[in-house]
């Protein structure tokens, strides 16, 4: 509309005359009635600003079109004039519906729908499906959204079951009934206690960490996620050899760190599900190691409670007993949780070395070679490993294996560890240790008297029993010498009979502590009373201390040479006296000279000495007077740390001497 | 399934029954679902005519979209039968699994044999290096001191 207004001023409604006619009467217009009054009303709507409006536009539009041909027009210029005419004509309808609504004199008598133009049926048609178009696009779009995510549910779904049914070729994987619905879980576990040790007296609690649960991860594939420090491992030392605070090596806890690292770390995509599940796996069975662990842990602790052989608790508490085994040795079995594997890499390193190195013991007893003192506490401990793997063997084999192999029907079940009939598992194995110990410091004092005379040979023999151990010390009589020997002999059964005779054996066995030494070559000891020894080689037994051993060892030696060179002797046909240690030759005029052997284990150079002594027919005393040590006296001479050939020299010279003698 | 398959090898009359039912009720839900997914299908194809008046097109596009929601939850059903018929499968073999079970009890009785044998071994064959070692070495000179 402009901004002029134009106003309309109604007549006054009074009747006006209309005309007078000659006669008087006076004429009025007629009444108008109502329609006609609403007609009139009607009427006075002006439109024409309308239609000038309309007029005008055009106008413009031409001279538009006209200016503008060149120029790109809107391609939505001519729907947005559309509109406003539309919104025009509306505004025109409403306002003249609202007049007719305002106005009662007017009133709407009705309205007939106009006859539609076929533009706009078609238009109408084409609105409608596009509208419909719309629609069914937007379904696509849903259809579309909606496969993809059930496409991506599918593939989770698929993972995470071809992961399950993997695990479930090693685990057993059990279905867990939920009570909430539409869990995501589904609601699997993992079963990993062995059910069929739930009869035994040994074991009856199953571990907390038996089940686990199955859970999804971001990427749809299962998980397994443990709570810290909820694996445990056993850990076994020496009492002051080991520290008991020490995290167990050999990169257990190393291998459980990291797979927990890789289950934090899951959303990788590099990493296959191959691999993953192999990871699993390797949790899975550090878990299962856990279990075990703990059970044996458990076993012990209740065997301990038990009186039995070879069991002496010295200390207990939490997840630790301490035992002593003997001989002042205590050893540790605890419990310690999986630490962090990175944080421990100092000690994994450490530990490992001296992990690895078999016989660490021996290596300390190198360096401390000639020193008695404390360090002989320390040797001789076996390696910590090996122990470990020991107590687990014999707990599986004797707890797991056994309970198999029974037969269920027995109600009590026998576990073959009762502390009356003998040591159980850990007494067993206390033993085991105890003797363990015990025979290395056998060992490194047989090889420290071994290692110092040349013609001592020591040879271990494995027994493959626990408590038992077996050497043999051989005293070999150089090839050469046996050579010399058959070139004057002449029948074979001589060089037989020598063969048999070139060497002598000293056994020495070694059960739990006992040391038993047997030996041949010594004289009887019968005969040693009547001051003549008998030519039988008799075999010696007798149990001695580790102490003694030395001494033992090296007196069996040299009671062996000599009975070597008393055979010697009379293969050449010269009579001699044979004592413990001594061989005498009698000379002219009752003179004796005696080849007398000295052992001192403390000799570093050899352990042992000979003499030579020469006792005229009128001494009676037959001892050696053994304070005259530099060998200076006319009656003894000190030969010193002597080989076999020159005792066998020394033989041959002794023996001429009496022959030469003789003749004279 | 194996307990649907297998009526007089092992399992109980109770559970063949039941595995029955289940799986009749399985191919009732597969029957039922599927049944919606082509029915609301048919709807929507049949929907695609376009008629006058456009109230009647916006009523229509509602109903496109419940039947459309109506066909994903059918699927969506599908799959989670798809899911209870893998769980079957997991924990319902057990012909399969005892199977394999044995076979992995004798794959791990032979290992263990056969680490047994070679535990053995390595101790023979220990026992003879430490003989030899032993031999070699108390035969040598550098074993014994220097003896002025």
């Amino acid at each position: 509309m402009d901004g002029n207004l134009e106003i309309s001023l109604d007549k006054l409604p009074i009747k006006r005359l209309e005309s007078i006619e000659e006669n008087g009467v006076e004429r009025y217009p007629s009444d108008s009635s109502y329609d006609e009054k609403r007609v009139s009303l009607i009427r006075r709507i002006d439109f024409a600003w309308a239609l000038e409006d309309d007029e005008e536009r055009e106008r413009k539009k031409r001279q538009k079109k006209s200016s503008k041909d060149a120029s790109a027009t809107w391609q939505w210029q001519s729907m947005v004039e559309n509109l406003q005419l539309a919104h025009q004509e509306l505004s025109v309808i409403i306002d003249l519906i609202n007049t007719v609504d305002a106005n009662d004199a007017v009133t709407v008598a009705g309205m007939t729908r106009p006859k539609p133009l076929p533009n706009e049926v078609l238009s109408d048609l084409a609105a409608s499906a596009a509208t419909k178009l719309q629609c069914y696009r937007q379904l696509g779009k849903y259809f579309k959204q909606s496969a993809k995510a059930l496409e991506e549910q599918i593939a989770r779904e698929a993972r995470f079951y071809g992961a399950l049914i993997r695990l479930q070729q090693n685990w057993k994987v059990k279905r867990q009934r939920l009570a909430s619905a539409a869990s995501s879980s589904e609601g699997f576990i993992i079963d990993l206690f062995d059910n069929s040790l739930y009869d035994s007296a040994a074991m009856c609690r199953p571990s907390s960490l038996s089940t686990i649960r199955v859970d999804h991860d971001s990427a749809g594939m299962l998980a397994i996620n443990l709570p810290p420090n909820s694996c445990r491992s056993l850990h076994f030392g020496f009492l002051g050899v080991h520290s008991a605070d020490i995290p167990k090596e050999l990169g257990k806890i190393r291998t459980r760190g990291s797979v927990e690292q890789c289950t934090r770390e899951r959303e990788k995509e590099s990493v296959s599900d191959d691999e993953y599940i192999k990871e699993t796996h390797t949790l899975l069975r550090e878990v299962h190691q856990s279990i075990f662990d703990d059970q044996v842990f458990e076993m012990l602790n209740r065997e301990a409670f038990n009186q039995s052989i070879g069991v002496n608790v010295t200390g207990i508490r939490e997840n630790y007993l301490q035992l002593s085994i003997g001989q002042g040795n205590t050893l540790f079995i605890s419990l310690v949780p999986s630490s962090k594997g990175d944080d421990q890499d100092a000690a994994n390193t450490q530990d490992s070395e001296s992990a690895i190195v078999p016989l660490d013991s021996f290596d300390n007893v190198k360096l401390e070679e000639g020193k008695h003192g404390t360090s002989k506490r320390k040797w001789g401990f076996p390696n910590r490993t090996s122990c470990e793997i020991y107590l687990q063997q014999i707990v599986h084999e004797h707890a797991f294996v056994k309970a198999k192999d029974k037969p269920n029907l027995s109600g009590t079940r026998v576990s073959g560890q009762s502390g009356k009939d003998g040591p159980g598992l850990l007494g067993h194995f206390c033993l085991s240790l105890a003797h363990r110990i015990f025979s290395n410091r056998v060992l490194v004092e047989l090889e420290n008297v071994v290692c110092r005379v040349p013609y001592l040979h020591l040879m271990t023999h494995p027994t493959w029993h626990s408590q038992t151990s077996s050497w043999t010390i051989f005293l070999k009589v150089p090839q050469s010498i046996l050579h010399a020997e058959s070139q004057s002999l002449k029948s074979d059964f001589q060089n037989m009979k020598d063969a048999v005779k070139s060497q002598f054996r000293t056994k020495v066995v070694v059960n739990d502590d006992r040391i038993n030494v047997e030996g041949d070559g010594a004289p009887n000891v019968v005969s040693l009373f009547k001051r003549s020894s008998e030519n039988i080689s008799s075999v010696n037994k007798y149990e001695c201390d580790l102490a003694d051993l030395p001494v033992i060892i090296l007196l069996q030696a040299a009671s062996q040479v000599i009975c070597w060179l008393h055979e010697e002797a009379l293969m050449v046909g010269i009579k001699t006296n044979r004592d413990f240690l001594c061989l005498t030759f009698e000379l002219e005029q009752g003179d004796t000279v005696s080849l007398v052997a000295h052992v001192n284990p403390e000799d570093i150079k050899g352990g042992i000495t000979w003499w030579l002594v020469m006792e005229d027919g009128s001494t009676d005393d037959w001892k050696l007077q053994m304070d005259m040590y530099d060998g200076a006296s006319e009656y003894r001479k000190f030969l010193g740390h002597l080989t076999l050939d020159v005792l066998y020299s020394t033989l041959m010279d002794l023996v001429s001497l009496c022959g030469g003698g003789r003749n004279h | 399934m194996n307990k649907g398959t297998g009526v007089g090898t092992g399992p109980t009359a109770a559970a063949a029954a039941a595995a029955a039912q289940k799986q009749k009720t399985m191919m009732q839900r597969v029957e039922t679902d599927i049944a919606v997914i082509v029915d609301n299908f048919t709807q929507l194809v049949n929907v695609a005519q376009v008629n006058d008046p456009p109230v009647r097109n916006s009523q229509e596009s509602f109903m496109m979209e419940m039947r459309a929601a109506r066909m994903v939850q059918a699927a969506d059903s599908l799959l989670k039968l798809v899911s209870e018929l893998k769980q079957t499968a997991i924990f319902s073999g057990f012909a399969s699994l005892n199977d394999h079970v044995e076979q992995r009890t004798t794959e791990f009785n032979q290992q263990a044999e056969r680490t047994d044998r070679m535990l053995a071994r390595i101790g023979e064959e220990a026992a003879a290096s430490l003989k030899e070692l032993e031999s070699h070495y108390y035969s040598s000179a550098q074993r014994t001191p220097d003896t002025a």
